[in-house]
C-alpha cells in the first residue's frame, strides 16, 4: 500500500501552485468574474501552454493520457485559487466525453481543444428532470431534427459546439452541433460563483447523420461515466477550497488582535480551527478513495464519488460557513477570498446532486 | 400560569393586522414579497406610513410622543410585522440613538432631535465599528479633539449601514487617551453634510451595498452636539446595546419563512428536506416561547438579563438554517444568482422563484450572527453572567 502522490503528481501540483499564485491571484480573478466572458482568453492559452487542457485525453487523441488522480490534483488547486475558467464544461464534461466515444471526427475536437482553440458545453440537464440525466425529453426526429430545451448549460455562452443529449427512437443519443446553428436560442446568466450557465432552447435544429456522437448504450455509458467524473472533480476543487479555508481563518485570526492580543489565543475559536481542520483532512480521504476508484474504472466507483459528493457538500458548506464567521465582518466583504469561498461552496453543492441527493444514491 | 394573551392583547394584535392588511404601503408590499431591493424613496415611504399611524415611537415613553407600550405589545407588534413580510424597522433612530438622547441628552437636543425621528425627517446611522474595533469596540482610536466651540473628529467607522442615506451619524469618539480604554469615550451626533466626511461604499457578497466605510477628516463638530457628559460614552453604548436587543430573535419574521418553506417542501415529496424543516419548526417553537417567558418576566417586573444572548444567539441561528433550506429546496437551481437587483430586462431562467431570493438570504443573513455583538461574544456574556465562571 502506498497512499503518497507520486513526484510526477507532486511536480504536477506545484506547477499548478505557482501559476495560480503568480498568474491568478485574487484581483485577476475579480477582473475575470466582472469580463463579459466569465473567463480570460490569455489565461486558457496558457493552459494550452502548460498542457493542462490535454492532460485527460488518451495518447490516441493526442493527449496526455493522465486520469482521475491527476485531474483530482488539478481541480483541488483551482478549487484553493477560485478558478473559474471553463475547464469543467470544455475539458471534463465535453473533451472526455468525445474523447471516449466512438466519434469519427473525435481526434479533430480533441486536438482543438487541447490548443485552446475550441470551447464545447455539455447540454445535459432539462427542467423538472432533477438528476436524471438519461431520459431527456428533447427528441431527434427519424429526419434529424433536434426539438427540446435544456437548463443550466455551463459555459454555453462561450462555446463554438453543444453537445445536446436527446432521444432517439427510445434510445439516448448525442448529438454535437455549432452552437449558432439555425434554430437554437441561448440565455445565459451568471452563476453564485461567477461563472455563466445558460438555458437553451432547440426548434427545428436540422442535422445530420455525421452530427451523431453517440446512441444507445453507448451513450448512457458515456453520460454516467462523464457526470460521474465531473462530479470527482468539483468536489475535489471542495477539498481544495476547505483546506484552503483553514488555512486562511487561522491566518487571519493570528494576525486580527481584540482584547490586546490576536483572536487566535482564544480556546473556543482555535477548537472550531481544529474542526475545519479534521474536516478538511477527512475530505481529502474520501477524495483518495473516489479518484482511485475512478482512476480503475472500478464498479464501485459512482458509490465512493457519492459518498465523497455528499461528504463535501455538507462539510465543506460548514467549513465555508465557519471561516465566514471567523473573519468577522471581513468574510461576508466581497474583498476577501473568504465569501466567494462560501458562494463556490453553495455551487459545488448545487451541481450534479447535492450532499442529500448523494448520499441517497450512496445507500442505494 | 396561562400562555394566552389578555383580550386587551389580542385586540391590539387586531388592530396590527388591520393596519397591515389595509394601510401598510402597496408599493414596499409588493417589493418586498416578490425579494426585490427597496430604494431609499420606499424606505422613506415605509417609515413615514408608520409615523402616521403613530407607532414610530413604539419604545417610546408617551412623554416625548411614544406609544408608551407594554413589553407584550411591543413583541406582538414585532411579531406580526414579521409575519406579514414587512422589512425591519430601521433600528438606528427610534430604537438607538432615541433613548440615549431622551435619557442622555439636554432638553434642546431633545427638541431638536426626537420630532424628526419621530416622523422620520431625519435618517440616523450608526458610527460605532472601526477596522481594528469590532467585538473589542472599546478599543476605538477615532478621536475628537476640542477647539474652541467645536471638536475636530479624525478616524474612520466601518460597517456602517446604509451610511448613503443617512442624514446623521451618532459616534463613539474617543476624547481622552490617558486612563483605560472604557474611560474617554465620548457621544457625538454628527450631520452627514458636514465638511470632511466620505462614505465609501462595502460590497457583500449578496452583490449589495448595504454598509460602508465612513471617513473623517478634521471634521468640525459644534460642541452641542456631545450627548451627556464627556467621557462617559461608553455607558451610553452599553445602554443603547440594551435596547438593540429589542426583537432580535426575529420570531415573526421566521415563522414566515417556515410557513413557506413548509409549503414548498410539501410539495417536493423529499423526505431528508422534510425532516430539516420539523426540526426548525420545534426549534422555532422553543425560541419563541423562551422569548415569552423572558416577556413575562418583564412584565412582571423581572429584568430581561444576560439571558436575551439566547435570543440573539438562537434567533440568528434559526434566520440562517431557514434560509439555507430554501437553498437546498432550490436543488439545483441554486447555482444561478441574479445579484440583489433580480434580472432586469433578462428573461427570468427557469427553477423555483425562490431560489435566487433563497441565496439572496442565505448571503445575506450571514453578518446576523457576526453584528450586534458576535454570537461567540453572547456566549461569553452567557458564560460570565449566567454560569458564572
Amino acid at each position: 500500500m502506498n497512499l503518497n502522490y507520486n513526484e510526477e503528481q507532486t511536480m504536477l501540483r506545484e506547477q499548478i501552485q505557482k501559476f495560480c499564485e503568480s498568474e491568478y491571484d485574487f484581483y485577476k480573478r475579480e477582473d475575470i468574474v466582472k469580463s463579459s466572458n466569465d473567463f480570460d482568453p490569455n489565461v486558457w492559452k496558457l493552459f494550452a501552454d502548460q498542457g493542462w487542457l490535454s492532460m485527460p485525453f488518451s495518447e490516441d487523441s493526442g493527449g496526455l493520457g493522465f486520469g482521475a488522480i491527476e485531474l483530482s490534483i488539478l481541480f483541488e488547486e483551482f478549487g484553493k485559487a477560485l478558478v473559474i475558467e471553463p475547464y469543467l464544461a470544455t475539458v471534463v464534461l465535453s473533451g472526455t466525453l468525445i474523447d471516449k466515444s466512438s466519434y469519427s471526427n473525435k481526434k479533430d475536437i480533441i486536438d482543438k481543444i487541447c490548443q485552446g482553440e475550441k470551447h464545447i458545453s455539455l447540454a445535459y440537464a432539462e427542467v423538472d428532470k432533477s438528476y436524471d440525466y438519461l431520459t431527456p425529453n428533447t427528441s431527434l426526429d427519424s429526419d434529424n431534427i433536434l426539438n427540446g430545451a435544456k437548463t443550466l448549460v455551463l459555459n454555453a455562452s462561450n462555446a463554438d459546439n453543444l453537445i445536446v443529449t436527446c432521444k432517439k427512437d427510445n434510445e439516448l443519443n448525442l448529438v454535437i452541433m455549432d452552437s449558432n446553428a439555425e434554430g437554437i436560442s441561448i440565455n445565459s446568466y451568471s452563476t453564485v460563483d461567477g461563472q455563466s450557465c445558460s438555458e437553451i432552447s432547440f426548434e427545428n435544429v436540422k442535422l445530420d447523420a455525421s452530427n451523431i456522437l453517440s446512441s444507445g448504450d453507448e451513450a448512457e455509458s458515456l453520460i454516467k461515466e462523464t457526470i460521474n467524473l465531473a462530479t470527482l472533480c468539483i468536489s475535489a476543487e471542495a477539498v481544495g477550497l476547505m483546506e484552503s479555508c483553514y488555512h486562511k481563518t487561522l491566518e487571519y485570526t493570528k494576525g486580527r488582535e481584540q482584547f490586546g492580543q490576536p483572536i487566535s489565543n482564544f480556546q473556543v475559536l482555535q477548537h472550531r480551527m481544529v474542526d475545519m481542520f479534521i474536516e478538511s483532512e477527512l475530505a481529502k480521504s474520501l477524495l483518495i478513495k473516489a479518484m482511485l476508484e475512478v482512476n480503475n474504472g472500478s464498479e464501485e466507483m459512482y458509490k465512493h464519488v457519492s459518498a465523497l459528493k455528499s461528504y463535501i457538500g455538507k462539510s465543506g458548506k460548514l467549513s465555508a460557513k465557519e471561516a465566514v464567521q471567523l473573519h468577522g465582518g471581513m468574510g461576508v466583504s466581497e474583498e476577501l477570498m473568504i465569501g466567494h469561498y462560501l458562494k463556490k461552496m453553495i455551487s459545488i453543492d448545487a451541481l450534479f446532486g447535492n450532499a442529500d441527493y448523494h448520499l441517497k444514491t450512496f445507500s442505494s | 400560569m396561562d400562555i394566552n394573551f389578555s383580550k386587551e392583547d389580542i385586540a391590539f394584535r387586531d388592530e396590527v393586522r388591520d393596519w397591515l392588511a389595509n394601510d401598510y404601503p402597496k408599493h414596499v408590499k409588493d417589493k418586498t414579497d416578490n425579494g426585490i431591493a427597496l430604494t431609499k424613496q420606499d424606505m422613506i415611504d415605509y417609515h413615514k406610513a408608520i409615523s402616521k399611524k403613530g407607532w414610530m415611537g413604539y419604545n417610546w415613553p408617551v412623554e416625548y410622543g411614544g406609544t408608551g407600550w407594554s413589553s407584550t405589545q411591543l413583541y406582538i407588534f414585532n411579531k406580526e410585522f414579521g409575519l406579514a413580510g414587512c422589512p425591519p424597522l430601521l433600528a438606528f433612530g427610534v430604537s438607538m440613538v432615541a433613548p440615549v438622547i431622551w435619557t442622555f441628552g439636554n432638553d434642546e437636543q431633545k427638541e431638536r432631535f426626537l420630532p424628526d425621528i419621530l416622523d422620520f425627517n431625519t435618517w440616523w446611522c450608526q458610527g460605532y465599528s472601526e477596522p481594528g474595533s469590532g467585538s473589542d469596540l472599546a478599543s476605538l482610536k477615532t478621536k475628537a479633539v476640542l477647539d474652541g466651540d467645536h471638536y475636530v473628529v479624525n478616524g474612520s467607522k466601518t460597517w456602517t449601514t446604509l451610511a448613503q442615506n443617512a442624514d446623521w451619524i451618532f459616534c463613539l469618539v474617543r476624547t481622552d487617551n490617558s486612563g483605560i480604554k472604557q474611560e474617554g469615550i465620548s457621544f457625538l451626533l454628527i450631520d452627514m453634510k458636514t465638511p470632511g466626511i466620505e462614505v465609501k461604499p462595502i460590497i457583500t457578497i449578496d452583490g449589495e451595498h448595504e454598509v460602508n466605510s465612513v471617513f473623517f477628516t478634521d471634521v468640525k463638530v459644534p460642541v452641542e452636539n456631545l450627548v451627556g457628559e464627556e467621557g462617559k460614552g461608553w455607558t451610553y453604548a452599553k445602554f443603547l446595546l440594551a435596547h438593540e436587543r429589542f426583537g432580535i430573535a426575529g420570531v415573526g419574521a421566521s415563522m414566515r419563512q417556515l410557513n413557506r418553506l413548509k409549503d414548498i417542501i410539501s410539495k417536493l415529496d423529499n423526505a431528508e428536506l422534510q425532516k430539516k424543516v420539523n426540526e426548525l419548526e420545534v426549534a422555532l417553537s422553543a425560541i419563541e416561547i423562551t422569548e415569552l417567558r423572558l416577556l413575562s418576566a418583564l412584565e412582571n417586573g423581572g429584568h430581561p438579563g444576560a439571558e436575551s444572548s439566547i435570543l440573539k444567539i438562537k434567533g440568528t441561528e434559526m434566520q440562517q438554517n431557514l434560509s439555507e433550506l430554501f437553498v437546498e429546496a432550490a436543488g439545483e437551481y441554486a447555482l444561478m444568482y441574479p445579484g440583489p437587483h433580480g434580472y432586469g430586462s433578462n428573461e427570468k431562467p427557469a427553477g423555483p422563484d425562490y431560489a435566487a431570493e433563497g441565496l439572496s438570504g442565505f448571503l445575506n443573513l450571514r453578518k446576523t450572527s457576526i453584528y450586534g455583538g458576535s454570537n461567540e461574544i453572547q456566549k461569553n456574556i452567557l458564560s460570565k453572567f449566567v454560569l458564572g465562571v
